[in-house]
């Protein structure tokens, strides 16, 4: 009998060709949905279609070379292990797309992007969520942002209220780097509200006017500038 | 031509004529989990909602670099000959650290793709001293981190501590570890993967042996990055950030505060100066303490390490980079405040 005649497919070696193409689906899955942008920054977008890339080829190469002259059955360690290794795929495309929300507010650090703080002085155009954030990490910023004080600003964020304030709301968005894991927060105080109106996580387009105050950025708006949006294609921003 | 079996692997030898049937229930389990996560509404609870938000994105972003790195080393491991590392080993220590350390310019990837391709480098013949140096200071010197180091602190006066800093302490933190490392042989250094465990596979054509290199250690190393994964995502859900601040001004503690911080929050390399610059509480000496211990140290690392490396190995690791960037950074704060 030849060898080749011999040579029989190997049950771990396709049982792993199967776990890495299940890595290879999600990456595949995030680039064609635009999913990314829940997960990563578009700074290190770029590593979805090189992880799909990298897991596809390792997959199909794992199967191609899946015939093998020894038996090599799947055991029960190595099948928990790659049980193991794909299970995060499955978390990640069966539960339905999520953004952080109020939950983590009180355990990010504030934004403070220096450069963004800096070129802040050169901003003409509307201000947003990352000067505001830089403005409060950053006394130079926040001086360029106060001689901005009552200018129109519109800002879309969520609803974060705090317990020791119930009276007030607070406008909050993430900002993101790499990925979401080292998100930090910009925030604004919204006067002239009724905070019972809006619930945590509500997602809102508010126009008012911007007032500095101490290292705090207040918005002075009214229910008629106020309206409630649907999560945005790109919940965090991105500087 | 007969196929061997890769330890490092871990296919198995029949060792029964029944057939095992688990992978039956690893796929049930699967299943059953994929349906639990989209009809149970398991993100309605806001904590869990984080926890695996913070963990998806963990993965996504380190998985690429891993298999990154998973590339490189089956490269190595299939065209570049042994006899390159053994001419590199004989050179003298002193020579051949630093010389690590700065090899590491050249590899713009962040931590976790670094571990493999060391892994494979000490397999290869490089003495394992000179691996590890070069796994802990390339996220730290490459030049894609220098320059999201310069970007995330440009238009503040500790520009230049920050970016020269880093480097600088990086660089020394990396070849005292590999010193204390020392003469260990691989087999003393890898964890049941000394260089005897090798697969014999040199005789196979080398896209079989590439493949075989490649699924091997991305499947080794995926399973540690999830378990660090996992652990790091748990701990940034219940603990704030802000548990430090009450220690800013403290001379001492305040940098290790900064580097329990960077161990628990296991960011990337290349992002995590942007985390840094916003704790502007900390002066820049507990920043560089963040920034050289975080890619080095950190709990997704830990896993891997544990996973890679002998018992052992992650002591003298945090013990030496604990102590080193202590001091280093301790100097700063001395001469820069």
């Amino acid at each position: 009998m030849s060898l080749v005649a011999s040579a029989r497919w190997s049950q771990a070696r396709i049982a792993a060709a199967l776990a890495l193409g299940a890595w290879g689906v999600l990456f595949w899955t995030l680039l064609v949905t635009g999913r990314t942008s829940l997960y990563l920054s578009s700074r290190t977008a770029w590593l979805v279609p090189m992880g799909a890339v990298i897991f596809t080829v390792a997959a199909l190469g794992r199967l191609a070379t899946a015939r093998t002259m020894d038996d090599e059955p799947l055991d029960r360690r190595t099948a928990w292990t790659l049980g193991a290794i794909t299970l995060p795929v499955v978390l990640i495309l069966a539960l339905p797309p999520a953004t952080l929300g109020t939950y983590s507010v009180g355990k990010r650090a504030t934004f403070g992007g220096s450069a963004i703080g800096a070129s802040a002085r050169d901003v003409t155009g509307p201000l947003d969520f990352v000067d505001i954030g830089a403005a409060q990490s950053f006394p130079a910023a926040m001086r360029q942002l106060e001689t901005r004080a009552g200018e129109p600003i519109t800002l879309e964020g969520f609803v974060s209220k705090e317990a020791s304030a119930p009276d007030e709301i607070l406008l909050t968005r993430y900002i993101v780097t790499c990925c979401v894991a080292d998100a930090t927060i910009a925030q604004v105080r919204i006067v002239g509200l009724q905070p019972a109106d809006y619930a945590d996580d509500e997602w809102l387009q508010v126009t008012g006017n911007v007032y500095p105050v101490g290292r705090e950025v207040l918005v002075a708006a009214d229910s008629g500038t106020v309206q409630q949006i649907p999560v945005p294609d790109q919940p965090y921003l991105m500087p | 031509m007969a196929t061997r079996t890769h330890t490092h692997e871990r296919l198995p030898t029949p060792t029964t004529e029944t057939p095992d049937r688990t992978w039956l229930v690893v796929v049930a389990s699967l299943v059953a989990v994929a349906v639990a996560a989209r009809f149970a509404h398991p993100t309605q609870a806001a904590w869990l909602r984080n926890l695996f938000i913070v963990f998806g994105s963990l993965l996504i972003e380190a998985m690429p670099f891993v298999a990154l790195g998973a590339l490189v080393s089956a490269l190595i491991e299939v065209f570049v000959p042994a006899s390159t590392f053994a001419k590199l080993a004989t050179l003298p220590r002193a020579v051949q650290l630093p010389a690590a350390a700065m090899a590491g310019i050249a590899f713009p990837v962040c931590e976790c793709g670094s571990v493999p391709v060391a892994r494979r480098l000490a397999r290869k013949g490089l003495a394992p001293a000179a691996a590890v140096t070069f796994m802990l200071a390339a996220p730290i010197v490459n030049p894609v981190v220098i320059a999201s180091t310069f970007v995330a602190y440009r238009g503040r006066d500790s520009l230049w501590v920050m970016v020269i800093g880093r480097f600088t302490i990086g660089m020394l933190v990396a070849i005292c570890v590999g010193w204390v490392i020392g003469a260990r042989t691989p087999g003393e250094l890898l964890r049941g993967a000394s260089v005897d465990d090798e697969p014999d596979d040199h005789d196979e054509p080398r896209a079989r042996r590439f493949f075989t290199h490649l699924t091997g250690d991305l499947i080794f190393m995926a399973r540690f990055l999830i378990v660090g994964a996992l652990i790091a995502a748990t701990i940034q859900t219940f603990i704030p950030s802000s548990v430090v601040d009450h220690v800013a001004t403290l001379p001492i503690l305040s940098l290790l505060a900064m580097m329990a911080l960077a161990f628990i929050l296991s960011l990337c390399s290349e992002s995590d100066a942007f985390v840094a610059a916003s704790f502007t509480s900390f002066g820049p000496s507990a920043q560089l303490a963040f920034l050289v211990f975080g890619p080095m140290v950190d709990l997704k690392l830990g896993a891997l390490y544990l996973g890679t490396y002998s018992k052992g190995f992650l002591r003298t690791v945090v013990i030496v980079v604990t102590a080193v960037t202590l001091v280093a950074t301790l100097w700063v704060q001395v001469v820069w405040g």
